[in-house]
């Protein structure tokens, strides 16, 4: 009898078909959540952050998955909402069940996830909002990538201060009253200081705000000629509208969000070759290569929809596949995450500079490359390559 | 059948029901509610508290907007005024919750009278306007206010215990949320048949003539900003306590709009209505997830590309057929079938 019953338990511990770890993973697929923007005015964006999550499973999935497990990429809508963000996060953990966490929104967003993230030791790469908020103080399973709004600023300011600055160069700046808003500044501070130009004016807006009018009139009153345009999609395209309105001669440093396609074209018709600072590549060989694989997983609609945005969570999951790939057959999220700790030089083929997170913060992708959109041909040009600042 | 209801004194007229079965089918589901955590998942427990704490608002702004007939945008504030306060007081004054949530209360109390006071010879569109400048008014303080509120980095949440259980997560938030719920109902039910209550109706009803009868419009109408906004604010509380991060994004002007969408929804100056209304509107965006997964095959390009459309296409049809074919709400459907089953086989 007691022989029979060992052999019966031997039997069905043997038998079982789910690795039996850490949720999310099982012997044929492991579950990545991505909470992102799916609805509302900024759905653009979080389209192409999904793309990006889509098109690196499609890609680890043909060349046969992370150890022979396919990558599932179950995707919730948080409406850019942070109680939203919450609730999706739950869903994704308590129902169905994820692994890691790749796509994640805004940085309040984020913010309102870390509680759940940190409780659950969730494995999370955080791509598309690298705030310092989200990496000071750090948290044992979440790490950045990306570089700081202050950085971007300055890359771009430096540039101009450098090679393009005009003869009497006065600085201005317009930005959101927020956090963001507040990480813009501290570049155009830190480059003022540095350059000894003159601070002509520093403007703060509500998020929000499409019009501008009032705002620029005070810039051409002080004479600005170099903008740090603090404004985002129609609220940096309607600021460079009225500074045209007013033929305010100027060079204008842009946040990133207006190196996609469609913030291009909406900024243009101002006629400023502005420029941006981004911790992707927004043109160039690995941009093409890019585009070249990922028409094997998307629809050419989807496809018309990439963007740095899908770059940014295209980088993230790759890293992350990287280190579930190095933990082996035994998937679990501790070593995921210890992985992640000692990534180093990882290659993204050109699409930002090489993603190293064994530091204290679990931060990479700090470099910043700096860009011209050409307003009449809609194209971008590098100007600086990845460097840190 | 009943053939008659007699009432032989005021405290019968007076009763929340003077029905048995009603008291006893309430009794089934409170009961109901009370076992549900030991019946559903983790993240079905998640929505319960999150419908519960939508009940508790919107029955808080039914007292102004349904039953005083004050229109409010401005309950996003509010929800932060309670949430910041409890957090702060939690966090880093490290006060008991028993204490920072009736706090919560008490701020969002105080600050309404600041509302309340230049309010008071407003009337619709331009009450609707005020309150929502000052909802703008709260964000800015919020903002500028570093030293206390944190500014745009928000609060984390930390520290509720009340006997030893943590309040933040599980069963032991639903039933602190429930237990409130429960309060705000009984307490609205309660002033609503009070003089209190007979007053902001009057005043909804016809607010020069309420004046006529001797109603005092200034300390009545100043009494419905009062009462709303504690419980408003006690609901921001708890939102903090669920989420456990607060931040001035988590409170945009859209939840002022949902907030009435629900109240309306459910039937305008009706405390069952509020509570229908936030249950619905809090269930509508899963219960669509769920027809819709079911319906269309979720592998198929017209769900994974269109989904999310068609999830905010469902949600925003479902209210408007609702208000089209019901528009005293879902307390509305309520009634008729209360009535249907009263008279039946009668049709009237």
């Amino acid at each position: 009898m007691k022989i029979a019953t060992s052999v019966l338990t031997a039997a069905l511990l043997s038998a079982t078909a789910a690795w039996a770890g850490d949720p999310g993973v099982s012997d044929t697929e492991i579950k990545i959540g991505d909470v992102n923007i799916m609805t509302g005015p900024a759905a653009f964006v979080g389209r192409g952050v999904s793309l990006g999550s889509k098109i690196a499973a499609g890609e680890i999935n043909a060349a046969g998955g992370i150890n022979g497990r396919k990558i599932k990429i179950l995707t919730e809508d948080d409406g850019y909402i942070p109680s939203r963000s919450f609730q999706a996060l739950t869903k994704l953990l308590e129902e169905d069940g994820i692994f890691a966490l790749n796509g994640t929104s805004g940085t309040a967003n984020v913010l309102a996830m870390m509680p759940l993230i940190t409780e659950n030791n969730l494995p999370t790469l955080v791509t598309t909002a690298p705030s310092a908020l989200i990496y000071n103080p750090v948290r044992p399973s979440v790490f950045t990538f990306g570089a700081s709004y202050s950085d971007a600023f300055y890359a771009q300011l430096k540039y101009i201060h450098d090679h393009s600055e005009p003869k009497n160069p006065v600085y201005g700046i317009i930005r959101q009253d927020d956090d963001f808003g507040q990480e813009v500044e501290a570049g155009y501070e830190r480059a003022v200081k540095e350059f000894g130009v003159k601070d002509g004016i520093r403007l703060r807006f509500k998020k929000g705000t499409s019009n501008f009018a009032a705002e620029m009139a005070q810039m051409k009153q002080a004479g600005v000629n170099v903008l740090a345009n603090g404004g985002i999609f129609a609220g940096a395209a309607n600021i460079l509208s009225e500074a045209r309105k007013l033929d305010m001669d100027i060079q204008s440093a842009d946040v990133w969000s207006e190196g996609i396609p469609a913030s291009a074209k909406l900024a243009a018709p101002a006629g400023y070759d502005y420029l941006v600072g981004d911790y992707v590549a927004l043109t160039g060989p690995a941009v093409e290569r890019f585009l070249a694989m990922a028409k094997q997983f998307t629809t050419p609609d989807e496809l018309a929809g990439v963007s740095r945005y899908t770059f940014v969570t295209y980088v993230g999951l790759k890293s992350l596949a990287h280190a579930m790939q190095e933990c082996g057959k035994e998937l679990t999220r501790a070593c995921t995450i210890d992985k992640l700790r000692h990534t180093k030089d990882l290659d993204t083929g050109g699409l930002s500079a090489p993603v190293s997170f064994d530091n204290p913060q679990q931060l990479a992708g700090t470099e910043v490359a700096v860009y011209q959109l050409n307003a009449k041909e809609l194209k971008f040009r590098e100007l600086v390559g990845f460097k840190k600042y | 059948m009943r053939t008659g209801n007699y009432k032989e004194s005021v405290g019968q007229i007076i009763a929340l029901s003077d029905s048995k079965a009603a008291w006893a089918w309430t009794a089934v589901l409170i009961a109901a509610l009370i076992v549900a955590p030991y019946l559903v998942g983790a993240y079905a427990l998640t929505l319960m508290v999150s419908a519960l704490i939508a009940v508790i608002g919107a029955v808080g702004l039914n007292i102004l907007t349904g039953t005083t007939g004050l229109i409010s945008l401005g309950q996003a504030g509010f929800l932060a005024v309670g949430a910041y306060t409890n957090a702060i007081l939690l966090t880093d004054y490290h006060l008991p919750v028993w204490l920072s949530l009736p706090a919560a209360g008490v701020a969002g109390a105080l600050v309404s009278i600041v509302v309340g006071i230049p309010s008071l010879r407003l009337k619709g569109l331009y009450l609707a306007i005020t309150t929502l400048a000052f909802a703008f008014i709260i964000n800015h303080i919020i903002l500028y206010a570093e030293r206390l509120t944190h500014g745009p980095n928000g609060v984390f949440v930390t520290g509720a215990k009340l006997f030893g259980f943590g309040l933040q997560r599980g069963p032991a938030l639903y039933y602190l949320t429930l237990a409130l719920a429960v309060a705000a109902i009984f307490a609205a039910l309660n002033l609503l048949r009070t003089r209190i209550g007979r007053a902001w109706i009057a005043i909804r009803d016809h607010d020069i003539a309420a004046r006529v009868m001797g109603i005092d419009l200034v300390r009545y109408k100043l009494l419905a900003f009062v009462v709303s906004s504690f419980i408003v604010a006690i609901a921001g509380a708890l939102l903090s306590l669920q989420i456990r991060f607060v931040n001035i994004d988590v409170f945009a002007l859209i939840l002022s709009i949902e907030a009435l969408a629900i109240i309306i929804l459910g039937g305008l100056g009706s405390v069952a209505g509020a509570v229908l209304g936030a249950v619905f509107l809090s269930y509508l965006p899963e219960a669509i997830r769920l027809v819709l997964s079911t319906v269309i095959d979720p592998s198929s390009p017209l769900y994974t590309n269109y989904v999310y459309e068609i999830r905010g296409i469902a949600n925003g049809l479902v209210i408007v057929l609702f208000l089209r074919f019901k528009p005293d709400g879902l307390i509305g459907f309520w009634r008729d079938a209360r009535k249907y089953w009263s008279n039946w086989p009668l049709a009237y």
